[in-house]
């Protein structure tokens, strides 16, 4: 199931049974939202092409009890509304969840308008916006279930399509925000999303050409679980981070910030978008290569960090 | 809920607190002219039995939600809040942009009696609109008031919450726009076309009227006759009012948005004027 109608479905089974739960649409659809708009018509509001005001909406509803999704496209729900954001949501810290599709460039061949690669960067800098960025079906209904118990703002980065399950998330896992996978290896790569399926696959290539890569799923990108993901980071001698985002302030410099504050002594190479803006239209792999952050890249940017390995053995 | 004033009470509570208001905006600055613009406004909504609240219970649920989405009034909003009693009048002098203040440059939701945090224009009619849908949703009977600036409608926000809240036929949603025709540096039809304003307004499907905003008499009873009104739309009350109204040598000029009321001559000659209840002595 795509991950919009996954995260929906959740929230619908939720709110047959409560109230409080109110669906506000920027005019955007989804099959699994048809539904929702004929059952629970008292429980969805069409806010229109209008996101500044659907988050202060959201804010008015949200400060009077109820409990509120805003769901658009993920570069407009952000970019459009940032300041409503910051002040009806975050400093009144109500229980607003942002639906958020399409990150990076999932909008590929619908351009530069529509790509979102700034995202994470924007509702970090959020004070009390908590962040969730899952990478496969059952992780987007447990999403769905915690934006609801949060009890605060919370931002939800999903992608476009079907990502069937990677696993079952332990307790820890949970808690953490971030799942790691594989076994012993000198290199680790850490990612989020979409690209965590992207960066299994790279790592079962390279496994063949016996280089061991861990990849650390990051799920929940704020609050940070810092100590127990520098625990992690700190076994490894390489960390390769990866992103379909600018490399301004998303997830590589998030590690970044851990490797710094935790003292880590370890090599870091964050890929990700250069401080460059990509303005082309095209196939979502054909931008990825373009940005040096496709399959190939990440191959290399893995052989490259293998030798920096051996070299400093 | 304090006793209900009639226009000629309403009128002199106004000039209560214009002292008390130009004594806190001369001890520590504050938007001077804004607040003696919408002073008249806010003391026909909480003394002329328009809003149902009770200071001694700042979150009880019947309460009507007030939202000064004009947050620079806060001199005029805090000068109100403190007499009503939701706060002791000594923060006036002890908290207002002094130090940690609990009373700062523009209004906290944490503070009792504000529903909402403003300060950034265009953002309280959208809340106020969600607020009236979750009233809605709740079969309450509350109301909700937005004040806004006539500056603030070159917002593109307003316009927003404008249509949802007509498509919505928001009929427990009143908004009075403070139309002092001065912006923060010039009068606003130099540099927009906020006029004709009603037409704009009615033409967004809302039910308007319009009055002196400095006249309790006339406030009230546009008020309470959009209030009475049976027309399911939103309701919007142009209110006419002079930027600093009340101290001839402020009123009207764009400067004195921002301008502090630091020289002693001044000083006098509008303490002079605010006793002595306006320029003419009839403000």
């Amino acid at each position: 199931m795509d991950m919009r109608d996954r995260f929906i479905s959740t929230i619908y089974r939720r709110a047959v049974d409560d109230r409080r739960i109110v669906f506000l649409s920027c005019e955007y659809g989804a099959p699994s939202l048809d539904r929702f708009r004929s059952d629970l018509p008292e429980q969805f509001i069409n806010a229109g092409i209008s996101e500044q005001n659907a988050i202060s909406v959201a804010a008015g509803l949200a400060k009077e009890g109820k409990q509120v999704i805003v769901y658009s496209i993920a570069s407009f729900i952000t970019l459009r509304c940032l300041e409503q954001i910051k002040l009806d949501l975050c400093t009144m810290g109500l229980p607003v969840t942002l639906v958020a599709v399409g990150p990076g460039y999932a909008y590929g061949v619908d351009g530069p308008t529509h790509h979102c690669t700034e995202d994470l960067a924007l509702m970090r800098a959020m004070g009390a916006m908590t962040i969730y960025s899952p990478s496969d079906d059952r992780m987007v209904a447990m999403t769905a279930e915690m934006a609801l118990a949060a009890g605060g703002p919370v931002y939800c980065r999903l992608d476009r399509g079907d990502f069937p399950n990677l696993g079952k998330l332990s307790a820890a896992e949970k808690e953490n925000g971030f799942r790691v996978f594989g076994g012993p290896a000198r290199i680790c790569l850490v990612t989020t999303g979409a690209l965590v399926r992207q960066a299994l696959d790279v790592a079962a290539q390279s496994a063949d050409r016996g280089i061991e890569l861990a990849v650390v799923d990051l799920f929940r990108i704020k609050p940070l679980a810092q100590k127990p993901l520098a625990e992690v980071l700190s076994r490894f001698d390489f960390i390769l981070t990866l992103e379909e985002h600018t490399l301004n302030g998303g997830l590589g410099s998030l590690v970044a910030e851990v490797v710094v504050d935790y003292g880590l002594k370890t090599r870091l190479r964050r890929m990700g978008i250069d401080d460059h803006h990509l303005y082309a239209y095209g196939r979502r792999e054909r931008l990825k290569t373009m940005a040096g952050i496709d399959n190939g890249s990440l191959a290399e940017a893995i052989l490259e960090a293998a030798g920096k390995c051996r070299n400093a053995a | 809920m304090p006793e209900k004033l009639n226009a000629k009470e309403l009128c002199a509570k106004a000039r209560r607190l214009r002292k008390v208001i130009l004594e806190m905006c001369i001890a520590r600055g504050g938007h001077l002219a804004s607040s003696f613009s919408c002073i008249e406004i806010l003391v026909c909504l909480y003394y002329g039995g328009l809003l149902k609240f009770d200071p001694r219970r700042p979150g009880w649920n019947g309460r009507d939600r007030f939202v000064l989405s004009k947050g620079h009034a806060e001199a005029a909003y805090y000068a109100v809040l403190a007499d009503l009693g939701f706060f002791p009048s000594g923060w006036l002098d002890e908290q207002y942009r002094r130090g940690l203040c609990r009373l700062g440059g523009h209004p906290d939701h944490k503070l009792p009696g504000v529903e909402v945090s403003t300060g950034a224009l265009g953002h309280g009619l959208g809340m106020a609109v969600g607020m009236a849908l979750a009233a809605r949703s709740d079969r309450s009977e509350r109301k909700h008031v937005v004040l806004m600036g006539d500056a603030e409608c070159t917002e593109g926000a307003v316009w927003e919450a404008a249509l949802l809240a007509s498509c919505h036929k928001l009929d427990n949603l009143l908004a009075i726009v403070d139309r002092n025709r001065i912006g923060s540096l010039d009068f606003t039809e130099n540099y927009t076309s906020l006029d004709p304003l009603a037409d704009k307004w009615r033409a967004f499907g809302w039910q308007v009227a319009e009055c002196d905003g400095h006249d309790p008499g006339r406030l009230l009873q546009c008020l309470e006759d959009l209030g009475a009104s049976r027309h399911p739309a939103p309701r919007m009350l142009i209110a006419h009012t002079v930027k600093a109204k009340g101290i001839d040598f402020m009123e009207n000029d764009p400067i004195w948005h921002v301008r502090s009321l630091d020289d002693p001559s001044l000083i006098a000659e509008a303490r002079r004027q605010v006793e002595g209840g306006g320029p003419d002595g009839h403000a």
